[in-house]
This record gives structure tokens, C-alpha cells and sequence, in this order.
């Protein structure tokens, strides 16, 4: 339930009106259905869907060392993105942009190569 | 290293060319029941294939050699995530587990060499016979062949029962339901069914297709058994969603299993298919539907319970000649409650089908078996899937029943009852006799001929009602011995040629002669 209103909230925010009128309309709709206790857990939800909101629009660069990150950044074309070390990824680069996934590690080569080795 | 392996990899260095793939992802957020929540995925398709990368993390050397790969079903698109059902192993799938989009919709191995197998709801082989080398995809959800692709259902399926094949004829495109109480014989129906095919010429046989849903393995192994002992599995798929198996791939074997019969369909073939049960595909996919967050209805049903097994049954049909002429004839099984038909599934599976074929634990505890109720069961396709020979013999049985029905509550003032009423119980009594048969033990459709035209002759009338199963089993034996031409006649012409009807009273008069003892009363 607190999600629908988060979602409510946020898309009174996205439509351009002041942070403190979209809570204020909020608490309103809420009081006017006796539902409001539930304020505080719509701020939690709220708070979890800008975590997410902000984590897609994050570029993440992953990289196996610190040394691969400058080369990362050249291929991949993304110079401004975080970096992240990941050793799993053995070296190569896998960027991260919302709901894309660009993977060009060593991990991902290693691992295709031996499915079509044993699977063939 | 084994060298041919080397080789391989060696092939696969010089030959790789590296290039990064841009992939569509989501990351799990909820997991749970077999239901996973995902945030991202934002190009999702309803229906759409997912698959986790389990190996996100993982040094190559725990993600080489895994498992096969986990899969999942988009079934709900919500404002900023996707919910899906894992179709495996839910304890796999992590929080922050990163899931890719396939672009592809579910769908099923099907060919020839499936036939004698065991696959589950995905149509992965279950059986130890090895991976399928060359199959077929089929999609798992199709939609129904159209009216002008239709043709009416006029081929008869044997089902080698004689209750059924003389008063509730099923013929090859139809649905036809089978409902009653738990342990009333459903099952034995369908099998029986499976196993009659056997006498039908392998130009002509069905291929069958048994779709256990929420069974016992045991139960599953015990048909699977039976019909390879029977000679049944070398035409017969079975496809497993047992009740140890996730809600998800109860709700999609049935889906599997008509999509593995529509390759067969396509090719011009005739199916058959054995929905067990469709009572449990509907409380599993409540299940799923509940955890999904879908709002419940009547009897907390999602409001497209209707449509589950409508979309279902309406792939099973009779193509035209254009579209091959292939079938697919479906046998739907419900389980009642307490005989309860008016309950909501049972309801709606009825309203859907082209009949039924009622099972009644009160006729079953009577010794009546098979326990149908001919009173309410009822095929909507009639005698027009039936074989002519049939029709001549079968008219008269359903009225004579009926009448002896009405007539049964005056059975305990039998003394009272005038000689036209006590004669009328009599032949009806004689009739539930003949009806009487064992499970496993289907009759050919020419044998059931002669046996109701020898019923039609009064051939039975003086045998005693304790006998007249034993009297009637002795003379279809005679019969197939000393009067193999005339079975065999109708059989290949499926008519009731004055000659073999002469051949068969000469038979009864032979019989009567040679088995007297029988005749005592």
C-alpha cells in the first residue's frame, strides 16, 4: 500500500510541484482515508525508490584492478562513470547503466568459451 | 585432459573473436515462494523468458561447471519492476542476483523422439534416456487454431470403455471432461484410453500424451510402468509437474504438454491428451497469482481463472484438410468434492468442454466400476463420433438404463411388480453387468459391438445376473476364436454388415451350445 502512495508522491514531484505541497497533498489523501499512520512508512518507501531511481541512473564501470580503469574508461566510452574493482572479472571491463549491461570481461569470454567447449 | 577436449579449446581460442554484448538486466530485489521480485527489466514482455546469472561474483573457478541455467517467467509488469516465477530451484536465485531478458517466449522441445519419454514442465527429460539430439521448439503459449482452420469433430476415439464408447462417444478434436470425487476411477478412464490406441492402426493411432499435475511420483512411475508392460509408451509422452515441483511449472504443464501435441497436430497426426489434473493446475496457479499480489476472487481464484483453462482447452481441436487434418482431443480431469459439480472450477471447466463424463463415488462403492453416471454425463459431439456398427447397436442402451433407473426403486417390492415391469429391472440389471469392466482391461470397439448386439438379442436374458459378466467375457473370447472374420470385418469397415451380424448370432447360438452351464435360469 505505501508503495502506491510513494509512487503517487513521487510522480506529484516529477510533475513540477514543490516538494512540501506533494507531501502536504499526500498526508491530506492519507488523513481523508483515516490511513495516517502510514505517512512515515510512504517517506521509507519514497526513500527506497530514490535509492533505486538514482542507482539507474548510475554508470558503473567494473573493472578487475585499478590499473585496467583508465583503459576501461577509453573503450568503453564512458570516462565519467564509477569505477568498482571486481578480481572475479579476471580483467576486461563490464559497464553498468541502468538496465544495461555492456560485459566485456575476461569472466564472461572464459565462461562462453568452455559452455561451447563441453556443451558442443 | 581428455584431447578431443583440448582440441575443442584450442578451436575455440583461435577462432574467438572478443566483443562486449550489451545485455537488457534487472537486479532481484525480493525472493521469495517461487516468486521473485525485479527492479529494472523496464523492456519486459508479458510471457518473456529471464534467465539469472548465478555466476555474477563468482570466481571462474565456482562458476565453471555449474548447474544448468536458471529460468524465469515475466508474469506481472508493474510501474518500475517485473514480477516473475522461477522455474526451478527458488533457493538459487540471491537478492541483487542480476537477471538478463532472453527476448523469447517459453517454449518446449516436441518431436518423435519424445515419444516413450518423461520431460517435465519445461521438456527437459526427466527419464534416463539422455538429451533430446534434434527437437523441435514449440511455443507453450499459442493461440488457438481459428474457426475457418476448424473442421467438425466426426472421427471417433476409442476409448475402449463400453459405457462410454456406446452412450458418451468422444471423437478426435473434442474435449471432453472427466469429473468425480478422489479415487472414483478418473485416472484408470484415461489410461484405459491411452492403452486402447494400441489397437489402432499405426497410420491412425493417436499420439498420446499424459500430463500429470500435482500427482505422487509414485503415481506417475506406477502409469508410466503400466503402459510400457502394455506396449502403450512407444506412442505416449508423459509430462511431470509432480506436486514436489514448483507452483509455476504445475500451472505450465499443461501448456507443455498441448504444445508438444501441436507439433504433432501440425504434422497431420491425431493427439490425445490427458490433462491430471486440472483441479490442481488451478489451486497452483492461485498460488502463484496470490504471491504475485494479484487481487483474489470467488474462492480467492485470480479473476482470470476462466481463462486459464479456456486459452487451454480451446487449442485442442480437429484442423481442416488445408491445415493438415491433424487433432487434438483433450481429456480434461476435475476432481469434485463431495460430488459438488456446482463448485467454481468444476463449473467453469464444464461450461468449457464438450462434455462430461460424471464419476459417482456412491455407483463406485456399489461395485458399479467403471462409476458413471449416464444420467448426467453427456458428449456434446453425439453420434457423429461414432462408428456406424456402434450406432446400430448402441441406440436403445441409454433409454433402456434410464428407464431401469426410475424402475430400481421399486426393485425391494419385487414381488408386487407386474411381469413387464420385474423383466424391464431384469434386463436393466443385465445390462449394468455388461457394463461392468475391469481397470487395464479396455475392450476393442468390434468386440464391444458384438457384446451389445448379442445385449440387443436377449442373448444374456437367461443367464443369472451373478454371471452375466463372466458369460459375456467367455463369449467375446468365443467369438474372437471361431468368429475372428466377422470382428475383423467390423473393425476394418466400422459397419454392422448383415453378414457379420448372422456370423455373430451364429456365434451366440455356437456359445450357447458349448457353455450351457451358463444358461440356467
Amino acid at each position: 500500500m505505501e508503495q502506491k502512495y510513494a509512487h503517487a508522491l513521487r510522480k506529484l514531484a516529477e510533475g513540477g510541484i514543490a516538494p512540501q505541497d506533494a507531501v502536504a497533498a499526500v498526508a491530506r489523501a492519507l488523513e481523508a482515508r483515516g490511513r495516517g499512520g502510514l505517512l512515515s512508512r510512504v517517506g521509507k518507501a519514497f526513500a527506497r525508490l530514490a535509492v533505486r531511481a538514482a542507482r539507474r541512473k548510475r554508470k558503473t564501470l567494473i573493472v578487475a584492478r585499478e590499473s585496467d580503469a583508465a583503459a576501461a574508461r577509453a573503450a568503453s566510452g564512458f570516462a565519467e562513470a564509477e569505477t568498482i574493482i571486481d578480481d572475479s572479472l579476471i580483467g576486461g571491463w563490464r559497464l553498468e547503466e541502468g538496465d544495461t549491461l555492456t560485459d566485456a570481461s575476461y569472466k564472461k569470454y572464459l565462461l562462453d568459451m568452455y559452455n561451447r567447449a563441453t556443451r558442443a | 585432459m581428455d584431447t578431443t577436449i583440448i582440441e575443442k579449446v584450442m578451436r575455440e581460442i583461435e577462432g574467438y573473436t572478443p566483443k562486449a554484448e550489451t545485455e537488457h538486466v534487472g537486479r532481484v530485489m525480493a525472493v521469495g515462494d517461487g516468486v521473485v521480485a525485479i527492479e529494472g527489466l523496464a523492456k519486459g514482455v508479458l510471457g518473456e523468458v529471464i534467465v539469472f546469472d548465478e555466476q555474477g561474483g563468482k570466481h571462474l573457478k565456482d562458476a565453471l561447471g555449474h548447474e544448468s541455467k536458471l529460468f524465469g517467467l515475466i508474469l506481472n509488469l508493474e510501474e518500475d519492476s517485473v514480477r516473475a516465477a522461477v522455474l526451478g530451484d527458488t533457493a538459487r536465485v540471491r537478492e541483487g542476483t542480476i537477471v538478463s531478458s532472453t527476448g523469447q517466449i517459453l517454449s518446449v522441445p516436441s518431436g518423435d523422439e519424445l515419444l516413450g519419454r518423461v520431460v517435465n514442465a519445461l521438456g527437459a527429460p526427466v527419464d534416463d534416456k539422455g538429451p533430446f539430439k534434434n527437437p523441435t521448439m514449440m511455443p507453450v503459449e499459442r493461440e488457438a487454431a481459428g474457426v475457418i482452420y476448424r473442421k467438425s469433430v466426426s472421427v471417433p476415439l476409442a476409448t475402449g470403455i463400453v459405457a462410454i464408447d456406446a452412450m458418451i462417444p468422444i471423437g478426435r478434436g473434442q474435449r471432453e471432461l472427466i469429473i468425480g470425487d478422489r479415487g472414483t476411477g478418473k485416472t484408470t478412464i484415461a489410461i484405459d484410453t491411452i492403452l486402447t490406441q494400441k489397437n489402432e492402426p499405426e497410420e491412425k493411432r493417436p499420439i498420446c500424451i499424459y500430463v500429470a499435475i500435482g500427482q505422487k511420483e509414485s503415481k506417475t512411475a506406477r502409469i508410466k510402468q503400466e503402459l510400457m508392460e502394455k506396449g502403450a509408451m512407444e506412442y505416449t509422452i508423459i509430462v511431470d509437474a509432480p506436486a514436489s515441483a514448483p507452483a509455476a511449472l504445475q500451472f505450465l504443464a499443461p501448456f507443455a504438454g498441448v504444445a508438444i501435441g501441436e507439433f504433432f497436430m501440425d504434422r497431420g497426426q491425431d493427439v490425445l491428451i490427458i490433462y491430471d489434473d486440472l483441479s490442481k493446475q488451478a489451486v497452483a496457479y492461485r498460488q502463484l497469482s496470490l504471491l504475485l499480489r494479484r487481487p483474489p476472487g470467488r474462492e480467492a481464484y485470480p479473476g482470470d481463472i476462466f481463462y486459464l483453462h479456456s486459452r487451454l482447452l480451446e487449442r485442442a481441436c480437429r484442423l481442416s484438410e488445408e491445415k493438415g487434418g491433424g487433432s487434438i482431443t483433450a481429456l480434461p480431469i476435475i476432481e469434485t468434492q463431495e460430488g459438488d459439480v456446482s463448485a467454481y472450477i468444476p463449473t467453469n471447466v464444464i461450461s468449457i468442454t464438450d462434455g462430461q463424463i460424471f464419476l459417482d463415488a456412491s455407483l463406485f462403492n456399489k461395485g458399479l466400476r467403471p462409476a458413471i453416471d449416464v444420467g448426467i454425463s453427456v458428449s456434446r459431439v453425439g453420434s457423429s463420433a461414432q462408428t456406424k456398427a456402434m450406432k446400430a447397436v448402441a441406440g436403445g442402451i441409454k433409454l433402456e438404463l434410464a428407464q431401469f433407473r426410475e424402475l430400481e426403486a421399486f426393485m425391494q417390492f419385487a414381488q408386487d411388480l407386474d411381469k413387464a415391469t420385474a423383466e424391464r429391472i431384469a434386463s436393466g440389471q443385465r445390462m449394468v453387468e455388461l457394463l461392468k469392466q475391469r481397470n487395464g482391461e479396455p475392450l476393442p470397439v468390434e468386440k464391444q459391438v458384438a457384446l451389445l448386439h448379442a445385449a440387443n438379442r436377449r442373448f444374456f436374458a437367461e443367464v443369472p445376473i451373478a454371471r452375466v459378466r463372466e458369460a459375456a467375457a467367455a463369449f467375446i473370447s468365443f467369438a474372437d476364436d471361431a468368429h475372428a472374420s466377422a470382428l475383423a470385418d467390423i473393425k476394418r469397415t466400422g459397419l454392422l454388415s448383415d453378414e457379420s451380424k448372422q456370423s455373430l448370432d451364429k456365434a451366440g447360438e455356437e456359445f450357447r451350445l458349448a457353455h450351457s452351464d451358463f444358461f440356467t435360469t
